[in-house]
């Protein structure tokens, strides 16, 4: 049950808490041997790439992407750079989106606050994934009283709204980048633990797992070699929308006033700072977060659609 | 699958329901109200109890305002008068006698004698009430008569009579104090014009009028407080007549609010001044020449214009000009980098250094940081921004482990001794006040007078005296002096804006 | 399946035992001396000290953490370090508000999302399907708290409607609940359409269609009868997230719910409000899984012989 953003109040959304037997939604894979997976997921690629909304959503996260890469040959100005009698100026020439409350040029903080939320999104969604990830197949690979109390500890976190855990977190241990990507990775935990748990509980008793073990492979071995191979599929769509939550996240703890520390431009703290000008200079609030709001849509289409194309049951 | 149907609608007609019948329980209110009876008031943030002994923060005392009284009073320009009492004596430097009017009655039916003013005076010490230094100097309550009281205090203290006016020192009802038990804070019982009615929480508090006031009845019937954290969304409430009085409009509302007709806007100048302040503990900041080469190589007015959009005044020295015994004559600073690079060379920074600026989440203190971090690195020093949480912000500079740090200081009493005893005296280090660490022995021995001393002039002098030291020393950059901005409604009368925040309703009533 | 109740009842043991211990672990590292905090910032040291010692602060970890659930099992939570009242008088104060705000919000995503996602799933890979997945995706994406500040603008300034802020009637809740429903219409919008999805694949729909019933009866009477299912599932969760999570809209339209009381309470280290308020909502969260969870297993036999 990928559910990634669903009040974007939260950092993260959760899974569902208790298993799902119908499993209707969670894209499940059905198993396949290595050799199988290359044309596996030409398949998927090509699906994917009939379904007009992803791949509009997947140019837009490469554009993003390259702008984050590129950044300072992108922007026309430092995003540092203030001019104070340049205040809230509306877009000009020399300034296309206008210049915020100190005369940065709005262009060029959103140019490198790109970086700043793709690096909040996919580290937050990395953390996630690789505690969440490893628990959640420890979980289900060996099931029994490791099962029973990882699985408890997921629902302790489940059950504490994200968003105040995030911020206890932040306000515990510091605002700043790295405490940011840290909350909001440690909220979104349970999730993949969640996810990862139910595929690999459906593929280890496949036969070709069994086969394997037959044959004397070692554990490590066969939930690296097998079983993970096999859960990426609802991980990849997971994390795509994860990636979109974690930057509403960090925005919300920007708005809160726990984000990260300027000069960093954020997207968040931009918009955020800029909600008091929204009257008397709309820019500067609206650009940032028209940059946000194209960013989690692109996520989303490109989520909604790796979906599709992954769901072996759409197939047509 | 009809059950699963029926689960379904039985669910959404759960919800539909429960949300119809808790949220439209009352009839559907249109948002431009304007009741006669009803004050409604904006404000920013709940209040956290309704016992002066229990906290001193401002939401708090703006609502205790308007239901208790204090024994003095003062006016909106700043003086002391008789406020509660219909008279008082010095009877020496440390004998003060005062006498109660007959017939006040408390919002309880109770009659106000001296042993409510000693109940008070003991409970407040005995509760080590958060505003109890306030009364640091009182050493007891006597009581003469019913009506005659004696205050004694162990050391003369010059501002004895203005602090008697702060809001803290209310006037509490013993009978009341014990019924309300743990929960006194949620059932006030005061003297003042309005009596306690009801307490919304995070929403709004509600008073009404009490018909027995002493001075008369209000003008208005009812007064409701809205908290509405926001400044954008407070500056709307008045916009569109959801609230008759705003208190704290932002900067960036005020112009919007003042093009309106509909609106009255009123800008004063307040007690509350903004300051960047150095930790003179630590190396480089001892250095005094360091300390005044970052006020010259600080634009500190552009700064405070970009902070302030023009509602404040640019602070030459550590008081505001309203106070009482402010230096108006102090020169500040002014903007120099030449001279700051200069002065850096002298003090061996010639090539600059490594520190740091930190402040809390006030979008104000922030925006200063961003300021001063860009132009600090113009003349080399580089300063990285640390925003924390007020809590820890300020246990971590009362321990003295930062380098420069912003903060703000509201002399609510208006008088000298309460803007600056705390924040440059030695004694004051750390959790006091004085997070600076700087002292000096002249500036120690003049604060001492100008508190200790009940005589005017020699009050005066001493203050005179110490604010050019402590400008010339520069233990802070000096910010700004910010002004209160409020507003009202076009059709509300007799609003008239108090420096420190705590506004009186008395007289307030919609035309 | 009684036994499968009971069960998942005394399961909420360990998770309430362990979402107080996270909580107090996390309270515990967060910098702020409540002792500070209740006398000010002025208050002499010593007083300091002596009521760290009355309130059980100097104590070690453990002893505090055991006192604390002694204590909650009791039903004491403590008092506010910042108003003296009640956790528990201050929490209940709130609930109200927070409860009205999370059902209307998952009204307004079920009126969305579902006729969304069934259009979707119908008209699969049309342009209809895009454009409808397309506006479901709109609200999830703008940041809270400033899609409420654009609905301010337009419908308490400039078509003045709606009030700009508070709680009390009914006009007052349509904002922040569109504000937080919108944003989670997506979710309700996705698990219709990939339940439709699967639904309307099985062989009695194709034998429904087969028999010449129409489109509409198909769809209305069939397919989205047993669809329901996994919606009404989500349905729960959100209402359960959302009792905690609407924060910043919370903020935003001025409404007096628990969410925003905890950040103030995080961020004041009020330490016993912040304990008594997690623990509520994980507890309203937990019991409204479980009673979804319970209403699942009931309706789906399948579900139902897996528990027994």
């Amino acid at each position: 049950m990928a559910n990634s953003t669903a009040d974007n109040d939260q950092p993260v959304v959760k899974a569902t808490p208790t298993p799902n037997p119908a499993g209707t939604s969670t894209v499940q894979t059905h198993p396949k041997t290595p050799k199988k997976q290359r044309s596996q997921w030409a398949e998927v690629w090509r699906r994917l790439r009939r379904n007009r909304m992803a791949m509009v959503g997947l140019g837009v996260i490469v554009v993003i992407i390259l702008t984050a890469i590129f950044a300072d040959f992108v922007a026309p100005y430092g995003f540092r750079e203030q001019n104070l009698r340049l205040r809230n100026n509306p877009p000009s020439r020399e300034h296309i989106l206008g210049t915020d409350d100190l005369g940065r040029d709005i262009l060029s903080r959103i140019i490198h606050g790109s970086r700043v939320s793709l690096q909040v999104g996919i580290v937050a969604v990395s953390i996630a994934v690789i505690i969440g990830g490893s628990l959640g197949a420890l979980s289900g690979y060996y099931g029994g009283r490791l099962d029973n109390v990882v699985m408890r500890a997921m629902d302790v976190l489940l059950a504490i709204p994200s968003i105040l855990l995030a911020i206890a977190i932040v306000s515990a241990f510091g605002g700043g980048l790295v405490n940011v990507m840290i909350a909001v990775g440690i909220a979104s935990i349970p999730q993949y633990a969640r996810i990862v748990r139910a595929s690999v509980i459906s593929v280890k008793e496949q036969e070709f797992v069994e086969a394997a073990r037959a044959v004397g492979a070692r554990d490590f071995r066969i939930i690296v070699k097998h079983i993970i191979p096999n859960s990426l599929a609802p991980i990849i769509v997971q994390g795509t929308l994860g990636v979109a939550g974690a930057i509403l996240a960090a925005a919300g703890l920007s708005f809160i006033g726990l984000g990260i520390q300027p000069p960093t431009p954020e997207w968040g703290a931009m918009l955020s700072a800029g909600r008091h000008l929204i009257r008397t200079a709309w820019h500067v609030a609206t650009f940032p977060g028209i940059a946000i709001m194209i960013t989690i849509f692109a996520l989303n289409l490109l989520g909604d659609g790796l979906r599709d194309a992954l769901d072996p049951r759409l197939k047509q | 699958m009809r059950f699963a149907k029926s689960i379904a609608v039985a669910l959404v007609l759960i919800i539909v329901a429960g949300t119809l019948f808790a949220a439209g329980a009352k009839e559907p209110q249109a948002t431009k109200t304007q009741n006669r009876d009803t004050i409604v008031v904006a404000m920013g943030a709940d209040a956290r109890s309704l016992d002066p002994h229990e906290t001193n923060d401002q939401p708090s005392a703006r609502i205790m305002k308007q239901i208790y009284s204090t024994l003095m009073h003062q006016t909106e320009d700043l003086q002391i008068e008789k406020g509660l009492v219909t008279d008082y004596r010095v009877v020496s430097d440390t004998v003060y006698e005062f006498t109660l009017p007959s017939g006040v009655m408390f919002h309880n039916g109770e009659t106000l004698t001296s042993r409510d003013v000693k109940f008070t005076f003991d409970r407040m010490r005995e509760k080590n009430a958060p505003a109890g230094f306030l009364m640091a100097a009182l050493d007891r309550v006597e009581v003469i008569d019913d009506l005659n009281f004696r205050m004694v205090l162990e050391f003369p203290f010059g501002p004895f009579l203005t602090h008697l006016a702060h809001t803290a020192m209310s006037i509490v009802n013993e009978k009341a104090v014990t019924a309300g038990g743990a929960d006194y804070g949620r059932s006030p019982v005061g003297t003042g014009p309005f009596k306690f009615v009801e307490w919304r929480a995070g929403d709004s508090i509600t008073l009404e009028r009490f018909d027995d006031y002493y001075r008369g009845p209000a003008q208005a019937s009812t007064i409701r407080f809205r908290f509405i954290p926001e400044d954008a969304n407070r500056a709307i409430a008045i916009e569109t007549g959801e609230a008759d009085i705003v208190f704290d409009v932002g900067p960036n509302d005020f112009a919007n609010l003042e093009a309106l007709p509909s609106v009255i806007t009123s800008q004063i100048t307040g007690l509350t001044t903004f300051y960047m302040g150095f930790n003179a503990a630590k190396a480089p900041f001892d250095d005094i020449r360091v300390r005044r080469a970052i006020n010259l190589a600080l634009d500190v007015d552009g700064a405070t214009e970009a902070a302030f959009l023009g509602f404040a005044t640019p602070a030459d020295g550590p008081l505001p000009p309203s106070v009482l015994y402010a230096n108006q004559d102090l020169d500040g600073y002014g903007y120099d980098p030449a001279e700051a690079r200069r002065l850096l060379a002298e003090a061996g920074y010639a090539d600059g250094f490594t520190t740091s600026i930190w402040t809390n989440n006030n979008p104000v203190r922030v925006m200063y940081s961003e300021i001063f971090q860009e132009q600090l690195r113009q003349v080399g020093i580089e300063v990285s921004i640390e925003i924390m949480e007020f809590a820890p912000y300020l246990d971590r500079t009362a321990l003295g482990e930062h380098d420069m740090f912003m903060l703000g200081w509201v002399t609510v009493t208006g008088d000298a001794d309460y803007g600056l005893y705390s924040l440059f005296h030695s004694t004051q280090f750390g959790d006091a006040g004085n997070r600076t660490f700087w002292g000096n022995a002249e500036v120690d021995r003049l604060l001492d007078v100008g508190k200790t001393n009940p005589d005017p002039a020699q009050r005066e002098q001493a203050y005179m005296r110490a604010q050019e030291i402590i400008t010339e020393q520069a233990p802070w950059v000096f910010l700004a002096n910010r002004d209160e901005l409020n507003a009202t409604r076009n059709y509300v009368e007799g609003f008239i804006p108090h420096a420190a925040g705590h506004h009186n309703l008395y007289r307030v009533y919609n035309r | 399946m009684h036994k499968y109740i009971f069960r998942r009842i005394l399961m909420l043991i360990p998770v309430m035992l362990g979402v107080s211990f996270v909580v107090f672990t996390i309270m515990f590292f967060t910098p702020g001396d409540p002792a500070r905090i209740m006398l000010g910032e002025r208050a002499p040291a010593d007083e300091v000290a002596l009521l760290r010692t009355q309130m059980g602060l100097d104590d070690p970890f453990l002893v505090r953490y055991v006192n604390f659930v002694v204590n909650a099992v009791r039903g004491d939570l403590g008092r506010s370090l910042v108003t003296r009242r009640s956790v528990a008088a201050e929490l209940f104060s709130r609930f109200p508000a927070t409860m009205q705000l999370a059902a209307a919000a998952v009204l307004v995503s079920v009126a969305m999302g579902i006729p969304i996602g069934i259009i979707s799933a119908t008209k699969q890979y049309s342009v209809f399907d895009g454009f409808s997945m397309a506006l479901a995706l709109v609200g999830v994406s703008m940041p809270n708290f400033w899609q409420g500040m654009m609905m301010i603008l337009l419908f308490s300034i400039a078509i003045g409607i709606l009030p700009s802020s508070g709680y009390g009637t009914f006009w007052h809740l349509i904002m922040p609940a569109v504000t937080i429903g919108t944003s989670s219409a997506a979710i309700i919008t996705r698990m219709t359409r990939s339940s439709m999805l699967e639904v309307v694949r099985q062989d009695y729909i194709r034998t429904a269609r087969a028999k010449g019933l129409s489109e509409s009866v198909v769809i209305n009477r069939h397919a989205l009868k047993n669809a329901l299912i996994p919606i009404v599932t989500v349905i729960g969760l959100q209402f359960g997230y959302l009792l905690g999570g609407a924060v910043l809209t919370e903020t935003i339209f001025a409404w007096p719910g628990v969410g925003r009381f905890m950040v103030d309470a995080i961020r004041q280290k009020d330490f016993p409000v912040v304990q008594g308020g997690v623990l509520l909502l994980a507890l309203t969260f937990s019991l409204v899984n479980l009673i979804v969870d319970i209403m699942y297993a009931y309706i789906d036999p399948r579900i139902k012989a897996q528990y027994k």
